[in-house]
């Protein structure tokens, strides 16, 4: 069973312009960010290559989230709507290589939004706990 | 017989046909249509090359680009040791050259990916399609010889799939030739027989090809080829070939299309059971399926003869399954196998070129299978089909309509 006092460590890809913004606003206001979340910053949610999310996994991520400005906001025309089409493969990818889905997000975050990302690590956190640690952190190369 | 009318269409599309030269004929697999009409195409310069396979044994046979009618003469004859798949042979072709190339549908859809990818120029290919039931590897072909067939496997000249037997012709006693057939049914039952991909193949008529060739739906005894023609590129090239009167063409019978269509669909039943015999996970859970994938390709030696040959893979060595990946790493699946898998998701053909390389027996046309079906049923889409179709890993817009509905919403 899961160790109660176990905490998983979640791999956040956040949007300059617009998750990373926005989790910035919530740290300045003092909200409470589960200590669980490392961001990485990128230019545009566009620039997460799938191979970033997949390499978060295999380094042993329990869980990844990719979050970006929300459809028709960003700030490079359409490149959200490519990372949305290459989360759909993802999703389907870490299924049936067999994580649980839950592991890997998708979300939309606005620069004025830091509560909600605050509220998604939460909730992420509590989710993967359930799960426990990733399986792949028991299946390193021998 | 006035099958051609004034725009090249043809009517009727289905045809029984064979090549008028007797010589090729009686080389030919069925009639040696596919061999006159290239040939033919070749005289009159209405191809500049053409790209076909010839035997050099039962178990071996190499693809030549050519432009010289004789070599296209010597290649006469279907090979079913031979599991080339030929899309990445057409590579070596300048685009403006207007070649033929008989294809097995494996190989016609691997041509229309990479026609998809800008790597070849489908207006300038004459896909000459051939109806597949199947390939069987060379070295397994040798075991069958020698084991059930209790020949020496290096005195077998000829190997031919009639009534679903395999039949062997080697050199007997006294140098006289006989032969011995066994049932291919029987053969499998016991683990032998035609490659796992080709088992589990569906794609029994090249319906994405310019023509669709085969014997089944001819009447027993006759050597003759099943055409049905599938475009007005396929009309053009058997009409030149009319022309010339290097093929003798006949309407094929109700009863000539209905069998036809029969066999296609007790061939693809039958595949459809294999498919679910083959998959070794069907009842796995996620944990066993982690453990299987990560088991199988942790075995992996990068030696990228998988990326290479794959039909469908259009990078070079720049690639970024190879950029990224790093064997001084600990994962436990490389990054070059998960990226593969990914990027082929949308566009695997099944056409198991992989498996058949791999040195170290990694079973990835299972792996890849079992990815790129759900990937294709959640996009309903089928690779290798429509060259006007973009590959939905490159799009922008979601393929699939309940979204690209709200994302036209929400874009406003
Ligand atoms: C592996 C294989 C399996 C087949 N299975 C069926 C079947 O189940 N049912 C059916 O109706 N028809 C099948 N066919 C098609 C059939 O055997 C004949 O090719 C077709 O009827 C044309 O006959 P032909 O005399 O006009 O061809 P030919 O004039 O003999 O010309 C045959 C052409 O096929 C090419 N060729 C030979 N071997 C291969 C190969 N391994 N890969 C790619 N090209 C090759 C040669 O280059 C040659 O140009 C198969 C063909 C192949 C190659
Ligand atoms: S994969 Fe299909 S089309 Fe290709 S050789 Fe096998 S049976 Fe024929
Ligand atoms: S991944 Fe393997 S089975 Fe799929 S198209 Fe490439 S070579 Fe064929
Ligand atoms: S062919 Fe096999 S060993 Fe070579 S890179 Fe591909 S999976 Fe690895
Ligand atoms: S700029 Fe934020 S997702 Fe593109």
């Amino acid at each position: 069973m899961v160790d109660a006092d176990w905490e998983p460590k979640i791999l956040a890809f956040c949007c300059n312009w617009c998750s990373y913004a926005g989790a910035d606003a919530a740290g300045l206001e003092r909200r409470q960010i589960p200590a669980t979340v490392r961001v990485i910053r990128v230019m545009c949610s566009g620039r997460i290559d799938p191979a970033f999310v997949l390499m978060g996994f295999l380094e042993g991520a329990d869980a990844v989230l990719v979050t970006g400005c929300h459809i028709g906001d960003c700030h490079y025309v359409d490149a959200n709507y490519k990372t949305r089409n290459r989360y759909e493969f993802l999703k389907v990818l870490v299924k049936e290589l067999g994580l649980d889905p839950e592991r890997l997000q998708l979300r939309w975050i606005s620069a004025s939004e830091g509560p909600i990302f605050a509220d998604m690590v939460r909730e992420v956190t509590e989710k993967v706990k359930k799960l426990g640690p990733s399986p792949f952190r028991s299946v390193w190369k021998s | 017989m006035e099958v051609i009318d004034s725009y090249g269409m043809m009517e009727p599309r289905y045809y029984l046909a064979w090549a008028t030269d007797e010589a090729i004929r009686a080389r030919g697999a069925n009639g040696g249509f596919v061999t006159a009409l290239l040939v033919s195409a070749l005289e009159t310069q209405f191809i500049d090359l053409a790209l076909v396979v010839k035997k050099k044994s039962v178990y071996e046979g190499v693809p030549v680009l050519t432009n010289d009618p004789e070599q296209v003469k010597e290649s006469a004859g279907s090979l079913h040791g031979v599991p080339w798949n030929l899309a990445k042979l057409l590579l070596e072709c300048a685009p403006d050259k207007r070649v033929g190339v008989p294809t097995k549908p494996c190989d016609a859809r691997g041509i229309i990916e990479l026609a998809k990818r800008r790597q070849i120029a489908l207006d300038n290919v004459f896909l000459i399609g051939l109806n597949c039931g199947g390939t069987v590897h060379p070295l397994r072909m040798r075991e069958l010889a020698a084991e059930l067939y209790g020949l020496d496997p290096d005195t077998v000249q000829k190997e031919e799939i009639t009534a679903g037997k395999l039949i062997l012709r080697y050199e007997g006693e006294g140098g006289a030739t006989q032969e011995k057939g066994l049932k291919i049914d029987e053969l499998e039952q016991e683990g032998r027989g035609r490659r796992d991909a080709c088992k589990s193949c569906t794609t029994k008529l090249p319906v994405m090809a310019d023509l669709a060739c085969g014997n089944w739906g001819v009447p027993k005894g006759e050597q003759k080829t099943f055409v049905e023609v599938l475009t007005d590129k396929g009309a053009a090239i058997l009409e030149n070939a009319l022309n010339k009167g290097a093929i003798t063409v006949e309407d094929a019978t109700e009863q000539s299309i209905a069998v036809r269509a029969k066999i296609e669909r007790a061939m693809q039943a039958l595949a459809a059971r294999w498919k679910d015999e083959l998959d070794v996970l069907t009842d796995n859970s996620p944990s066993e399926r982690l453990a299987f994938y990560t088991e199988q390709l942790q075995r992996c030696i990068h030696c990228g003869a998988c990326k290479a040959v794959c039909p469908v893979c259009a990078c070079d060595e720049d690639a970024k399954c190879l950029d990224l990946h790093d064997e001084q790493d600990a994962y436990a699946i490389s990054l070059y196998n998960l990226l593969r898998i990914l990027h082929l998701m949308d566009s695997c053909i099944h056409c198991g070129q992989c498996e058949e390389v791999c040195p170290v027996d990694i079973p990835l046309t299972l792996i890849q299978r079992r990815f790129s079906e759900r990937m294709q049923a959640h996009l309903d889409y089928e690779p290798g089909m429509d060259v006007t179709e973009t590959p939905p890993y490159q799009e922008t817009k979601l393929r699939w309509s309940a979204d690209a509905k709200t994302s036209e919403s929400e874009g406003a």
